[in-house]
């Protein structure tokens, strides 16, 4: 992985607050720093204000009070479509944005603002489809595709626009796991790339495993903001939340239950295998001696 | 892009004299003053139709989703006048203007004050079948529903680089290609689950059915019926005598 750029956030988000016209107050008094490089989680439960959080990051909410700067910038002035080409959110439902003929003219439709010529959307849509998979379906209509072939789809049309920052909503629901295998490859190339990641979920095992920093939030503000082990291993915290503690915690808590000794510094599978060998091979060591 | 607008056919519970109204009473309103709008094509007649509303959306307590309702039509009202203007007249434009406001403001206290379940109820007592009834209230029901899958249509394709404001009317009629297809498919498909669900729940299963709700033409419904109907009725005869009446009635721009 590159290295996270500690010196200015990208994304630095400065005492917004955000009431919708029905009187909702969706964000308050929010502040963030996003590094160049970072892979964030945001959890909460459903009403928490996470999807209102990262739409103000290309405009499409507008802070009631506060600002929102990329790059230093403040973004308040600046167009969604100027705004899209540096970050790019792919939302839940796919078939919100699939509409072409098929699915190549689906890739060539994102390239429309960018003001390339013919033989670059070309290439650039060739190589997207090789990169997704899709190669096989360019002439079908992308309403005739799979559920995961056309969230497939939905990402590819985004991440071809190459933005350097990209906002995933809600993108495990509904995935089988050889479909989060393959997003989460997905996400180690980009990583690569140096973009910065950002994802919107309730699962907490995926975030567990695989999301370095998470953000959790209720009632519109942000509740906590830390490491993801320390953060999602918090009982208080995921009770307020509405979230459930990562599995390895609940087996900690049972066998704890059960009369085990507290059990510190296990907070991965691979944490918990080391553990329960080194038990084991003292009973079986225990039992040798007897 | 925001399509807040379509908020204000959305219905309010509120205490007012129009929402205790029966719903086909209000019904009756919507249908006469559509009438009225299009009795006329002069521009004073209309706005004197227009005004009268006025009392009706401050009895509903509406008047902020009535804004809400008219400023929504301010893309239409450029396209009426830019039409009329060049082919006919800008007095024409403008009385087709407020043609239009009349019939949107009498649909919009129409949905803003009846219940969708009403609507079904009272469709039903004027002896439309049941699965007619019920489907025409589902529908209405899903106004705000398409309106936020709407926006979340905007949000997503706006997320890519599209540009809702583009010149030329060719242009932005092509425009409206990336949210209509997403936006009809994902209707269509609702509609489907919708169907599943109401079948897996025993949907029409029996011809005869009884109701929770009841819903009853009081006095003060008939009443405010006949003010309708007569207030039609003075209308049309001022329209079958147009040209007897005063000459300010049938004032129009000099251009």
């Amino acid at each position: 992985m590159r290295k996270i750029s500690k010196e200015l956030p990208l994304i630095l988000i400065k005492e917004v607050s955000y009431i919708y016209p029905n009187g909702t107050e969706a964000l308050r008094n929010i502040n963030l720093n996003v590094y160049k490089g970072e892979f964030i989680g945001i959890m909460g439960k459903n009403g928490a204000g996470k999807t209102t959080l990262i739409r103000t990051l290309n405009g499409l909410i507008r802070p009631s009070n506060g600002n929102v700067f990329l790059d230093g910038e403040n973004i308040s002035s600046k167009s969604i479509a100027t705004l899209s080409k540096d970050v790019g959110i792919i939302f839940q439902n796919p078939m919100h944005q699939l509409f072409a003929n098929s699915v190549e003219e689906e890739i060539k439709f994102s390239f429309k603002s960018l003001n390339l010529n013919k033989e670059e959307i070309q290439s650039k849509t060739i190589k997207i489809l090789k990169e997704f998979n899709l190669e096989k379906y360019r002439n079908r209509s992308p309403l005739n595709l799979s559920g995961g072939e056309s969230k497939k789809l939905a990402v590819a049309s985004i991440i071809c626009r190459d933005p350097r920052i990209l906002v995933f909503d809600e993108p495990t629901m509904g995935q089988d796991a050889r479909e989060i295998d393959f997003f989460l490859e997905l996400i180690r190339n980009e990583r690569m790339k140096g973009k910065t990641i950002i994802i919107v979920t309730h699962n907490v095992e995926f975030a567990f495993e695989h999301i370095p920093r998470t953000i959790l939030m209720a009632n519109g503000q942000i509740i906590a903001d830390g490491p993801t082990p320390q953060v999602l291993n918090s009982e208080l915290l995921v009770e307020r939340t509405s979230l459930v503690l990562p599995q390895t915690r609940q087996f900690c808590m049972s066998l704890e239950q059960a009369g085990f000794k507290r059990i510190n510094n296990v907070i991965t599978r691979r944490d918990m295998a080391e553990y329960l060998k080194t038990i084991l091979k003292k009973k079986i060591m225990n039992i040798e001696e007897e | 892009m925001s399509l807040e607008f379509l908020n204000a056919f959305k219905f309010m519970r509120k205490k007012s004299f129009l929402h205790e109204l029966d719903p086909r009473a209000k019904l009756v309103t919507a249908l006469i003053y559509t009438i009225s709008g299009l009795l006329f094509t002069d521009i004073i007649p209309l706005l004197l139709i227009f005004l009268s509303l006025i009392p009706l959306v401050l009895i509903g307590k509406l008047m902020k989703q009535w804004i809400k309702s008219i400023s929504g039509l301010s893309f239409l009202i450029i396209f009426i006048i830019i039409l009329n203007t060049y082919f006919l007249s800008l007095s024409f434009a403008i009385a087709m203007v407020l043609r239009i406001c009349i019939m949107v403001s009498a649909f919009s206290i129409f949905f803003l004050t009846v219940d969708p379940n009403e609507l079904a109820l009272s469709l039903i007592s004027m002896k439309f079948p049941y699965e007619i009834a019920f489907s025409f209230s589902l529908a209405f029901r899903f106004v705000p529903t398409i309106a936020i899958e709407a926006q979340n249509i905007i949000d997503a394709q706006q997320s890519r680089g599209y540009e809702m404001q583009k010149r030329g009317i060719i242009n932005q009629i092509k425009n409206l290609f990336p949210l209509l297809i997403p936006l009809i498919i994902c209707s269509i498909k609702r509609a489907f689950n919708v169907a599943e669900a109401l079948e897996s729940r025993a949907f029409g299963s029996k011809k005869e059915r009884s109701y929770y709700f009841t819903i009853k033409y009081s006095f003060k419904d008939w009443a405010f019926t006949l003010y309708l109907i007569s207030y039609l009725i003075i209308l049309i005869i001022v329209r079958i005598q147009f040209n007897l009446m005063p000459e300010f009635l049938m004032w129009r721009l000099p251009v």
